[in-house]
């Protein structure tokens, strides 16, 4: 092989309080692996990302391959390989939130945090040199009727306009 | 047994089995990539579309139309039906591969495949035994529609022998499945979603793998992979598939008998690849086996007899090595000698070996020599077995077949051969390394005859070494560990003046007055079915390619 | 105008109708103690059946039916809850879930007395952390107060309910992929059949419901089946002698968005019009409405030709399109046609699993020539092809004629139609979001083929005015070939 196995040396664990969470998650169900996404969930919260550390502990607990880990983690777009900024901002780009002047917003959150958007395998390029701030764009947000809107973190926010934007961004 | 009706024949099939199958056992081609035939069935390359025929909902009864949506012939199955559910009253299923819409419908799946798949047959090592290509021509259309940008996806190194060209993949995840199903080791999966799909082995988001695909079964991967993605770097660039011979043989790597096919060209073997054996290794080969026929093209393989003269072995002529042992063997008692057949060698070889030891040496005390004991590896659907000989039970069972005969192994043997003083010892064992006891063993022997096909610490020992063939330059007979006896074949010539094993033997024993004179190892194979106990139905010709299990 | 009949969402907007007591307050929980009180599970099934419910997810099957399939004989057997609300137009489960989570709970526990079952997930979206959080605490309150757990309310009846977040997936919504996404896998839905329920979460026999369908259960247990069938038209089904009841009964929260005053929820009896519902919002955003997307994005398209088709699941599929999840997304005259397939292609390639070959590559093509075309470089090349219309005996088909069309408009029609075949509803993908991705396409390029022509003929995005976009009716193959379908009382 040209490359070398990576070594894990600082593996991740899950501390007390999520590891709890983690023995009643898997508690749910008749197979492990069933728990895979609320526990990467937790891992991502607590990790900020899921790192090659993580998918090992993950696909230990879960008694899985790494890979299978790894195949979840690059099938849904809510899991980060990379580190993301303090604050994700997603925005909603479609049909009905471009039927309200989506685009605004996301130019407007383009030039005022002076980042590109990021893509699904390159979260750098759409994050802050701070890490303050990570923007990308994602599919309906199920919140067509209060369009445009985008989510900050886990929050949403609605019917924006770009100075709405920038209230926002200043009481974050 | 189910009986239907597929395009216009009329037959018979086994309940249960599926479209892709019962077209494939009566000449009809339906092609599939996802599906094979030892993996589970995700059907996912909508390749093996079908038409089904049924009664449509609201119909008078005895109505049959093509049911409304295709259906894909891998996870179609049939079965007898009640005879109020038959068609026709005879049908239990009604079938079409040939509609103008199942023909259209492979046109758009090969259109679909081909749009991100590169023109790159020209350097691919698939070419010319790639489905992708096979049906294209077959079912496809001449020319794509599309003119946008292609995926790039890069070139990735999975493990020790395999390499992923991940353009040509067609995410079909036999390799996937494999990995899953028969090793169970699941180094391999997707990555990324729709048309970013690739197959990878787990890596950090740098690109650092994490765990390669280096099980012993991986080779199989690039087996079963329909187009030129996964690729052996062993086999990387060497030839064109059509310009190699083939020639169905038995993996020598251990005593599990794997069925294989050998691919050979005039200056040695290229590539040995699995052939389906229902009971014995299924579609399926280990990476040991598989990579190694090596030894068979190396350079240093014995082509010329060799004789010690003042401690020094030289080479020399066929009639001077002969003579030299036969003039020995004159002057030494039955009770002096040891004949020690080999594991390595065909049934045929220890055939003729014990008839020459019993029968014109009158000696009974035979051996019986082979690769040391390795590693037993279990997997999930498959099994590499510790005794890494594929004739064991075989040369086990015929050395000790004429009246009399003991065969020593161990301990008992080395033994024995430590107060020989002529033994002859038949190896072909590749890359033996010698235990201290055996060494001492051999040491002390005052004419030791050696018949091997590469230079050893054994050979260094040996007064006379004759140099005999693998099992890629004879034919011949192996019976594994369960008591399959099959078959193996000739492909490339014995190099320089080697000659096959149980010719070697013969050649001495006519030397010494034998009337023993076989013309080809079948002709073996009829003997040792009338001498051997159990191997009464073990002739080549009842062995054919499916072997002969014995009683 | 069409007024609304808010039964899900009456109590919607009471404040604090997500905690217990209030909700408790509203007949919480009672409908459910009325169901075991008063029915066997059977009885329960046999209300469901006949009160005509169909699945508000999509698909519009009917829930008694799907129930009658699952085997009694095997355990465990699953409800999976399907909260993972993704089709662009669609919003009326998230005001389930933060607003009114025990309205959910009530619905699950009626579902599970029904079908005997004991574990329920409910698989929401993981963008919907609100939601969860909501979902959760009402959770944990309904296990504080016995209505969830080990033999609730000494019925002898145990239910466990949890929660499950996606990751961002739309195909997770399609049932199958939604239960391997919930057995921890990627969302890649099975063939079927079996279908989830004989062989479902699990291996076990599942029944998949969306939260607007199990909403509906304690209304129909409370109020009974006659009470229900009244809401919504009940149609005959002409094929059948006589005509076989084809009901569209109850009340559908429609989501309306896009060009209206007044986007939003708005819970109405089924079987309003397309015009109707526009007023409802508040009316039209602008002068003209161009056109309506009636059931979610993958929805075949409407022109304003077609505003009379009634907004229910037959009315809709006859007219050549699908009410889907009632999200309805309204575009007015200055909306660019090509631009919105543009948004709704990059939605679909964004979203396919890639799980089998037509849909994972077929999809970003698509999404690529419509992308071509959007940006003017559609090629100016035109083929001959036969043409279709009205032909002989009037009706739809080869007219025998020939036509000139662009290539890449051919190119597009095809390219989707080899996905799924929107003229024959046939597929060649696994799942049915083959025909999500080549209904949009094949629609809106039919049917609004001469704005995607003056946007190749003038090399740029090109609006055109509502009558010049839009290809007249007599041209129009799903107006010429829909069918309007009788009520019951029709026929007589």
């Amino acid at each position: 092989m040209s490359d070398e196995i990576i070594q894990l040396e600082t593996p991740f664990q899950f501390n007390e309080e999520n590891m709890k969470k983690v023995d009643e998650l898997i508690g749910r169900y008749p197979i492990k692996e069933a728990a895979m996404l609320p526990t990467l969930h937790l891992a991502q919260k607590q990790a900020g990302y899921i790192s090659p550390a993580v998918m090992k502990h993950v696909a230990d607990l879960l008694e899985v391959t790494v890979m299978k880990v790894k195949d979840v983690v690059t099938f849904y777009p809510m899991f980060f390989e990379e580190p993301v900024g303090e604050y994700v901002i997603r925005v909603c780009q479609t049909l009905p939130c471009a039927l309200r002047d989506c685009k605004v917003v996301l130019d407007h959150l383009k030039e005022k945090l002076g980042i590109d958007v990021a893509s699904e395998t390159n979260l750098a390029k759409g994050t802050t040199e701070d890490g303050k701030y990570t923007l990308m764009k994602v599919e309906c947000l199920a919140s067509c009727d209060v369009a445009p809107v985008i989510m900050i973190n886990d929050d949403l926010h609605k019917n924006l306009t770009p100075e709405k934007v920038d209230e926002i961004l200043n009481n974050l | 047994m189910a009986f239907i009706k597929l395009n216009d024949l009329e037959i018979e099939v086994e309940d249960g089995t599926n479209i892709v199958e019962a077209a494939r056992q009566n000449g009809i081609e339906v092609p599939h990539y996802c599906y094979h035939p030892g993996l589970t069935r995700p059907a996912n390359c909508r390749m093996c579309l079908i038409e089904t025929y049924g009664t449509p909902p609201g119909a008078p009864p005895g109505t049959i139309a093509p049911d409304r949506q295709l259906a894909t012939g891998c996870t179609t199955t049939v079965r007898t039906a009640p005879p109020e559910r038959k068609y026709e009253e005879k049908f239990d299923a009604i079938i079409r591969t040939d509609s103008p819409r199942v023909v259209k419908a492979r046109e758009d799946i090969l259109e679909f495949l081909l749009v991100h798949h590169p023109l790159d047959c020209p350097v691919c090592d698939q070419a010319g035994e790639c489905d992708l290509q096979d049906f294209s021509h077959r079912h496809g259309r001449d020319k794509s529609r599309y003119v946008e940008v292609k995926n790039v996806p890069p070139k990735k190194d999975l493990g020790p022998d395999v390499l992923l060209y991940s353009t040509r993949c067609i995410v079909c995840t036999r390799c996937v499945r494999f990995c899953q199903e028969v090793s169970g080791t699941g180094e391999l999966g997707l990555i990324n979603r729709g048309s970013h799909d690739e197959i990878d082995i787990p890596r950090s988001h740098e690109g650092n793998p994490i765990q390669v695909l280096d099980n012993k079964l991986a080779g199989n991967v690039v087996d079963i992979c329909p187009v030129g993605a996964l690729i052996s770097k062993d086999f990387l660039f060497k030839s064109r598939p059509w310009f190699m011979d083939k020639e169905d043989s038995i993996c020598t790597g251990c005593s599990v008998g794997c069925n294989i096919t050998v691919e050979y060209k005039e200056d040695g073997v290229y590539r040995v690849k699995p052939r389906f054996h229902e009971d014995i290794n299924q579609h399926w080969m280990c990476d040991d086996g598989r990579l190694g026929y090596h030894y068979v093209n190396r350079d240093d393989r014995l082509q010329l007899p060799l004789k010690k003269v003042d401690d020094e072995q030289t080479t020399t002529q066929w009639a001077d090595a002969i003579n030299t042992i036969k003039e020995k063997l004159g002057e030494v008692e039955a009770e002096d000698i040891v004949v020690i057949g080999s594991a390595q060698g065909t049934n045929e070889d220890n055939y003729v070996l014990q008839q020459f030891a019993h029968d014109v040496l009158n000696t009974t005390q035979l051996g019986l020599f082979g690769q040391l004991p390795g590693e037993e590896h279990k997997y999930p659907q498959f099994t590499i077995e510790s005794d890494k000989n594929p004739n064991t039970a075989g040369a086990r069972t015929i050395l000790g077949s004429a009246n009399g005969n003991v065969v020593l192994e161990g301990e008992d043997l080395w033994q024995k051969v430590a107060s020989a003083k002529v033994v002859y010892l038949v190896s072909g064992v590749p890359d033996r390394k010698l235990q201290d006891e055996e060494k001492a063993a051999l040491e002390n022997v005052e004419f030791l005859i050696v018949q091997d096909v590469l230079p050893s610490e054994i050979t260094e020992l040996a007064d006379v070494v004759l140099p005999g063939t693998t099992f890629a330059e004879k034919d011949g007979t192996f019976t594994n560990s369960t008591g399959w006896v099959q078959r193996i074949r000739k492909t490339v010539d014995p190099p320089g003046e080697a000659q096959v094993d149980w010719q070697i033997t013969q050649q001495l024993a006519k030397q010494l007055g034998s009337e023993i004179n076989y013309s080809f190892a079948g002709e073996i194979s009829i003997a040792i079915s009338e001498n051997v106990q159990g191997y009464e139905e073990a002739t080549h010709q009842n062995i054919g390619d499916a072997g002969v299990k014995l009683a | 105008m069409v007024q609304q009949k808010r039964i899900l969402y009456e109590h919607l907007d009471v404040p604090n109708i997500n905690t217990f007591d209030v909700y408790r307050q509203h007949d919480g929980y009672k409908r459910f103690e009325k169901a075991i009180a008063e029915y066997q599970p059977d009885d329960v099934s046999k209300m469901v059946m006949d009160s005509g419910l169909k699945g508000r997810g999509g698909a519009g099957f009917s829930t008694g039916l799907k129930w009658s399939f699952v085997p009694k004989d095997i355990e465990p057997r699953y409800l999976c809850c399907n909260a993972d609300e993704s089709e662009p137009g669609t919003f009326s489960n998230r005001y389930v879930l933060e607003k009114n989570p025990h309205l959910l709970i009530e619905g699950i526990l009626i579902c599970c007395y029904a079908m005997g079952i004991e574990t329920t997930y409910v698989y929401i979206r993981g963008e919907f952390t609100l939601g969860k959080k909501m979902l959760d605490a009402a959770l944990e309150e309904a296990y504080e107060q016995g209505y969830l757990g080990e033999n609730i309310k000494d019925s002898g009846i145990n239910v466990n309910i949890y929660s499950h977040p996606g990751a961002g997936a739309y195909i997770c919504g399609e049932e199958t992929g939604l239960i391997e996404s919930l057995e921890g896998k990627r969302g890649q839905p099975r063939n079927k059949p079996p279908f989830p329920a004989v062989e479902g979460v699990f291996m076990k026999p599942t029944v998949v419901q969306n939260v607007e369908t199990l909403c509906n259960l304690p209304f129909i247990v409370d109020k009974g089946v006659e009470w229900y069938t009244e809401m919504g038209p009940i149609y005959g089904d002409a094929r059948f002698d006589p005509p076989k009841p084809d009901p569209n009964t109850g009340t559908k929260l429609y989501c309306i968005s896009g060009d209206v005053n007044e986007p939003g929820v708005y819970e109405l009896e089924l079987g309003l019009t397309c015009s109707e519902l526009i007023e409802v919002a508040g009316g039209l955003r602008g002068e003209e409405v161009k056109a309506v997307i009636p059931g979610g994005s993958s929805a075949p398209i409407l022109t304003h030709y077609e505003l009379d088709t009634r907004l229910d699941f037959t009315s809709l599929t006859l007219a050549k399109s699908m009410l889907g999840s009632g999200g309805i997304i309204v575009m007015n005259e200055t909306r660019n046609i090509v631009d919105c397939l543009l948004n709704i292609m990059k939605f679909y390639a964004h979203e396919s699993c890639g799980q089998c070959t037509p849909c994972r590559w077929g999809t970003p093509w698509v999404r690529d020539i419509v992308q071509r075309i959007a940006d003017g470089e559609g090629r100016q090349e035109k083929i001959t092809r036969p043409k279709f219309g009205i032909a002989e005996g009037g009706r739809w088909g080869d007219t025998g004629e020939t036509e000139e069309i662009y290539e890449d408009l051919d190119l597009l029609e095809s390219v989707a139609n080899n996905i799924a075949n929107v003229d024959t509803m046939t597929w060649n993908t696994i799942c049915v979001f083959g025909i999500a991705v080549s209904w949009p396409a094949v629609s809106y390029m039919r049917k609004f083929r001469p704005e995607f022509e003056a946007t190749i003929r003038e090399g740029k995005l090109t609006t055109l005015s509502v009558e010049e976009a839009t290809v007249p009716p007599e041209e129009n193959y799903a107006f010429q070939q829909r069918i309007i379908p009788k009520e019951m009382s029709e026929l007589g």
